[in-house]
């Protein structure tokens, strides 16, 4: 159990690190976040394995297991998130603090257009975060919501990378206007207060993102890779790591937490 | 030449603080340092994308002691902060490496680059100017012409000596992901720059194109296992490179066996001990400096812990290993907090060969004998190096009764840490970039 402690914790300084990068002067730096999936990835396959009570499941049948979990929730919660995603927040990632050190960022980000306006575009089109001042209740819905849209029922591992290009891909035909909101403290509380459930539903996010080897930094490269001139690389790195920090959001609230 | 062996412990200091006034500004952290052919200039940048060039005074009967001393001989803004509109991104204006070229002329040149920019520099002195002209005045103001009666010819008049900085070719918009070598070819005509996923090789005349040489960028984004940390010419053979990447491997490449250098001549690899595997075994072994020793015979990697001399015409393993700082394997996982287990420590050789060095924490830095296996440890700080004092070696306590004048792991300051080393070509002097000072070490004259 031990090891799922030190598991769970390097997890989660990976994902602030992978956080961190976005704001950092320069741009993503693509070394140093491809190191730090890695261990994410070995933290993972460590965690995964004690999380059954130390039984000994390869990562691929663990991940099936996991999927079939989620596929459960997200029909469980899929009438409740279509009636409406929670309230529209501004994103407030873009500030340099990390999620940990903004307590007041819902209330500063109402309709707070200057701070989405420093985000690139495509972060206007990412799903909210999930989480709201009214508590778990909706912290499940935005839970399940979050990783929702994709669902065309079709379960299996092996689809995982499919179905999470699939929940961009939605994600980006929504609303332009919703935004990501950086989780206050008062929803990780809330989410404390359930944090078997929302960790359930993180590792299975988890796998979901980190399927393949870099799926969750970077999205699929839609340009020919021949050309020189191509510049989109380090844009659909940005644009990716938003997608992911949006999908992680019960994370950081979890990060919170510990 | 004394050997290393011979000198070590026997050391005078110089210190030249680069920041006199604000100790502590990140725009004078050093981020590159590195000799020319002849060891009389040294070149420095530093993250506010400034280089600051020394020279070295030469010898003379009236101040005996200032031998070889280092001194400011211009300094320069090299790269300025830029912002990528497209991509919303901020290019940092931090000076990855310089690399001199070899002198042709009266003049100096170096290029230099940040993320995105290489430069090419021109140096030069200028200690006449001309003085008589007929259109203008002295203080440049210009006649009237028709005032003028009478010609003359301008004559040449010494003047204070000035030493120019002017950029000759800007080689811009080759590299999509972030720069981290440059290498100059032992043609002299061209040289590669090398970024996360690609290398290209550019003719030092021609700005508009380069030739992409290696490419390994996969198809699809969410494959990418690997990235290159760096890459370096050969020295003597100038069809030959190799790059490093970040799962510790190398790959020779001969550039006669196609245009896209894709397909490596020669893989090194060590294999893996798996009994210290651990979460961060794939960050420790990631390699962040590759060079090749003068003879072109071997060449060194420096991965986190440790230093590699692999002989090129054995790929399966390195002939030597060096442990810099094996103390710190058990602390992993702090120093991956910290972000400390990403530093990238450069490493370098004598001129001979015969003796590596590169750095650690604590402003700590290491040297190897490769003849007789002796090693030490030296740190470069103001209190231990008066100018003239020698340098006395130091030694981390990794357990157990700590003796006097250890220093325990744990009282090790990662703040401090030298990643830039350079070595003259030919004599025992030494240059540590200790965060935004710069130390320059030599043999005690006797």
């Amino acid at each position: 159990m031990e090891y799922k402690v030190e598991a769970h914790r390097i997890m989660s300084i990976s994902l602030g690190k992978i956080y961190n990068s976005r704001v950092q002067r320069g741009g993503i730096k693509l070394h140093k976040n491809l190191l730090v999936s890695l261990v994410l990835r070995s933290a993972r396959q460590v965690y995964l394995s004690d999380y059954y009570g130390g039984v000994c499941f390869s990562a691929q049948q663990v991940e099936s297991k996991e999927w079939e979990l989620m596929d459960a929730e997200q029909n469980k919660l899929r009438p409740a998130a279509e009636e409406g995603p929670a309230p529209q927040k501004d994103a407030g990632l873009g500030d340099a603090t990390p999620v940990a050190d903004e307590p007041t960022s819902q209330p500063q980000a109402d309709g707070e257009s200057p701070a989405g306006a420093q985000q690139p575009p495509a972060e206007a089109d990412a799903e909210t975060g999930g989480t709201s001042p009214a508590g778990p209740a909706e912290d499940q819905t935005g839970g399940g919501g979050r990783a929702l849209p994709d669902e065309a029922g079709t379960p299996g591992a092996h689809s995982c990378p499919t179905r999470k290009r699939g929940a961009e891909k939605s994600h980006h035909a929504c609303s332009p206007q919703k935004r990501t909101k950086v989780t206050p403290t008062p929803d990780s509380s809330g989410a404390a207060e359930e944090p078997e459930e929302m960790e359930t539903g993180n590792v299975s996010n988890l796998i979901t993102i980190f399927g393949s080897s870099f799926s969750g930094l970077l999205s699929k490269d839609d340009t020919p890779p021949a050309s020189e001139g191509e510049d989109g690389d380090s844009g659909s790195g940005q644009i990716c790591c938003d997608q992911m920090l949006k999908n992680l959001n019960p994370w950081t609230t979890a990060i919170v937490a510990f | 030449m004394m050997s290393v062996t011979g000198a070590i412990g026997r050391r005078v200091g110089a210190v030249l603080d680069l920041a006199a006034l604000n100790t502590h500004q990140s725009a004078d952290i050093i981020s590159t340092v590195e000799f020319n052919y002849s060891g009389d200039l040294l070149a420095t940048g530093d993250k506010g994308g400034r280089v600051v060039i020394f020279q070295r005074e030469q010898e003379s009967k009236n101040r005996p002691l200032s031998r070889g001393e280092y001194n400011v001989y211009s300094t320069f803004q090299s790269h300025e902060p830029e912002f990528d509109y497209l991509k919303s991104l901020e290019i940092e204006e931090k000076i990855n490496k310089i690399r001199w070229l070899p002198q042709q002329n009266a003049a100096h040149f170096l290029l230099s680059t940040n993320d995105k920019t290489i430069k090419l520099w021109k140096i030069s002195e200028r200690d006449k100017r001309a003085e008589g002209y007929n259109l203008k005045d002295e203080d440049g103001r210009l006649r009237d012409p028709f005032r003028i009666t009478s010609l003359r010819v301008p004559v040449l008049m010494p003047m204070d000596l000035m030493v120019e900085a002017s950029p000759r070719r800007i080689f811009a918009n080759a590299h999509t992901y972030h720069i981290n070598s440059i290498s100059v070819n032992s043609d002299h005509e061209t040289y590669l720059s090398a970024d996360d996923l690609r290398i290209n090789l550019w003719h030092l005349e021609i700005t508009d194109r380069s030739f992409n040489i290696v490419d390994i960028k996969p198809a699809n984004m969410e494959e990418l296992t690997e990235v290159i940390t760096a890459a370096e010419c050969h020295p003597h053979q100038c069809n030959v490179f190799v790059y490093s990447s970040s799962k510790g491997t190398i790959r020779l490449c001969d550039m006669r066996a196609a245009a896209l250098c894709d397909r490596h001549s020669k893989f090194f690899e060590e294999p893996e001990d798996p009994s210290s595997r651990s979460f961060f075994s794939e960050i420790i072994s990631s390699i962040s400096d590759v060079k090749f020793s003068h003879s072109g015979r071997y060449m060194m990697t420096r991965d986190y812990l440790s230093v590699k001399v692999w002989d090129l015409n054995m790929e399966n393993r390195p002939v030597e290993t060096y442990q810099v700082h094996e103390y710190l394997r058990s602390k992993l996982c702090s120093l991956y907090e910290n972000d400390c287990i990403f530093d990238k420590f450069e490493c370098c050789w004598n001129g001979s060969d015969s003796a590596i060095m590169t750095g650690s924490y604590n402003n700590f830095f290491r040297m190897f004998d490769r003849n007789t296996r002796r090693d030490i440890t030296l740190e470069a700080s103001r209190e231990n190096s008066k100018p003239r004092a020698i340098l006395k070696p130091r030694k981390v306590c990794t357990g157990g009764k700590r003796k006097k004048d250890e220093i325990s792991v744990d009282s090790l300051d990662f703040n401090k840490k030298i990643l830039h080393t350079a070595w003259h070509p030919k004599e025992n002097v030494i240059a540590v970039a200790a965060t935004n000072n710069l130390y320059i070490f030599q043999d005690k004259i006797n």
